[in-house]
């Protein structure tokens, strides 16, 4: 009898514990779950959520798309704008050793034209010979380093030489870049070639031949090389 | 004695619950689902041991098959996609509406069994209304 209600006892006791910890367990975990949690949410939350996600992921993916096939554009527009600024680059390169901006370097002839004790050279020489040259198609021309432009001027003021509107003296070195040898003949063409023709008159002309000569940029300082005047006609 | 035994064993659960792991949440309505169950088998143990019909294996057997069986029958109702663990609450807290009932009309019957015959008669009328 005794030995029965002791079991009874102790039996009732556990159950107290088994049911009160279980209890406890279930109120701390409900307190500490935080309901936003992903590690404790519910299944059925997780698939609301996943689902939530799916969509926005694929409403990402599609401005991502876009946004890709935007930048793709923008790229092919750069390239294109790149090319044309190339090729802008590379006419204006064009256009500076033409109108000669640049220093320029190549083969070419030398002609040197000094004043002797009878004869002196004029500007009117000067202007024979480098009309001879661009006849023969040279590309750049200077006298004393100054650079001839198709706005040069070559003239006698007071028997003094201006070209650029600066003065230049004795001995006239006159560089041309172009092809070497139409450059040469047409110079020294017998009877009626310049350098012939010149020599007859007792003017002193020498020619070389260079495989690398160097022709300054146009370096003026008195002008500056700016339109005031002509204006381009748009049509 | 036997209040004591309820009273420590209450407290060691308490110690042992508090000190427990927090469980996932996935497994807490398993979990509360069992502890209704179990309360429902306490409550109805107080009820018997009030009718002096109380029978110590019915009591144990009824408090861990009932909480087996609630967490099985929620596992299921998962598995089928059908909210069965309504139904088991809706059970077990009825049950335990009536168990509390009982026990209420047990002691309010034994206050006024002290206080003389007449309130008694008034209030068993009372009772029964109820």
């Amino acid at each position: 009898m005794e030995k029965n209600k002791i079991t009874m006892i102790s039996i009732i006791g556990i159950i107290c514990v088994i049911l009160v910890a279980v209890m406890f367990a279930q109120f701390k975990t409900v307190e500490e779950t935080d309901i936003t949690g992903i590690e404790t949410a519910r299944e059925e939350e997780l698939q609301m959520m996943l689902s939530s996600w799916k969509t926005k992921y694929e409403e990402v993916e599609e401005k991502l798309i876009d946004t890709q096939q935007k930048i793709t554009d923008y790229r092919e527009k750069l390239t294109s704008n790149e090319q044309t600024s190339e090729l802008l680059d590379k006419e204006l390169e064009q256009i500076n050793i033409l109108v000669g901006k640049t220093n320029v370097t190549g083969q070419g002839v030398i002609i040197t034209l000094k004043n002797n004790e009878e004869k002196t050279i004029e500007a009117s020489d000067l202007r024979t010979l480098i009309n001879e040259l661009k006849l023969a198609g040279a590309e750049a021309i200077s006298i004393n380093d100054k650079r001839i432009l198709n706005m040069t001027e070559i003239v006698d003021v007071n028997g003094i030489i201006l070209i650029n509107e600066d003065r230049i003296v004795s001995p006239y070195i006159v560089k041309a870049i172009g092809d070497q040898t139409y450059l040469s003949s047409a110079l020294s063409l017998k009877t009626s070639g310049f350098i012939d023709s010149y020599q007859k008159l007792g003017k002193t002309v020498e020619m070389t031949k260079e495989n690398k000569i160097s022709i300054l940029a146009y370096n003026s300082k008195k002008n500056q090389l700016q339109l005031k005047y002509a204006k381009e006609v748009q049509e | 004695m036997i209040l004591i035994a309820i009273i420590i064993g209450c407290i060691i659960g308490a110690l042992i619950g508090i000190n427990i792991p927090t469980i996932p949440y996935t497994y807490s309505g398993y979990l509360a689902i069992a502890i209704i169950a179990a309360l429902d088998s306490v409550f109805g143990a107080i009820t018997s041991s009030l009718k002096k019909n109380f029978d110590m294996k019915i009591f144990i057997s009824g408090f861990f098959v009932n909480a087996i069986l609630a967490i099985l029958l929620t596992y299921l109702g998962k598995k089928l996609n059908i909210d069965i663990y309504l139904a088991a609450v809706v059970v077990f807290v009825g049950r335990m509406f009536n168990n509390l009932g009982t026990i209420r009309r047990y002691y309010v019957e034994k206050i006024t069994e002290k206080k003389g015959k007449k309130p008694e008669e008034k209030s068993q009328e009372k009772v029964n209304n109820n």
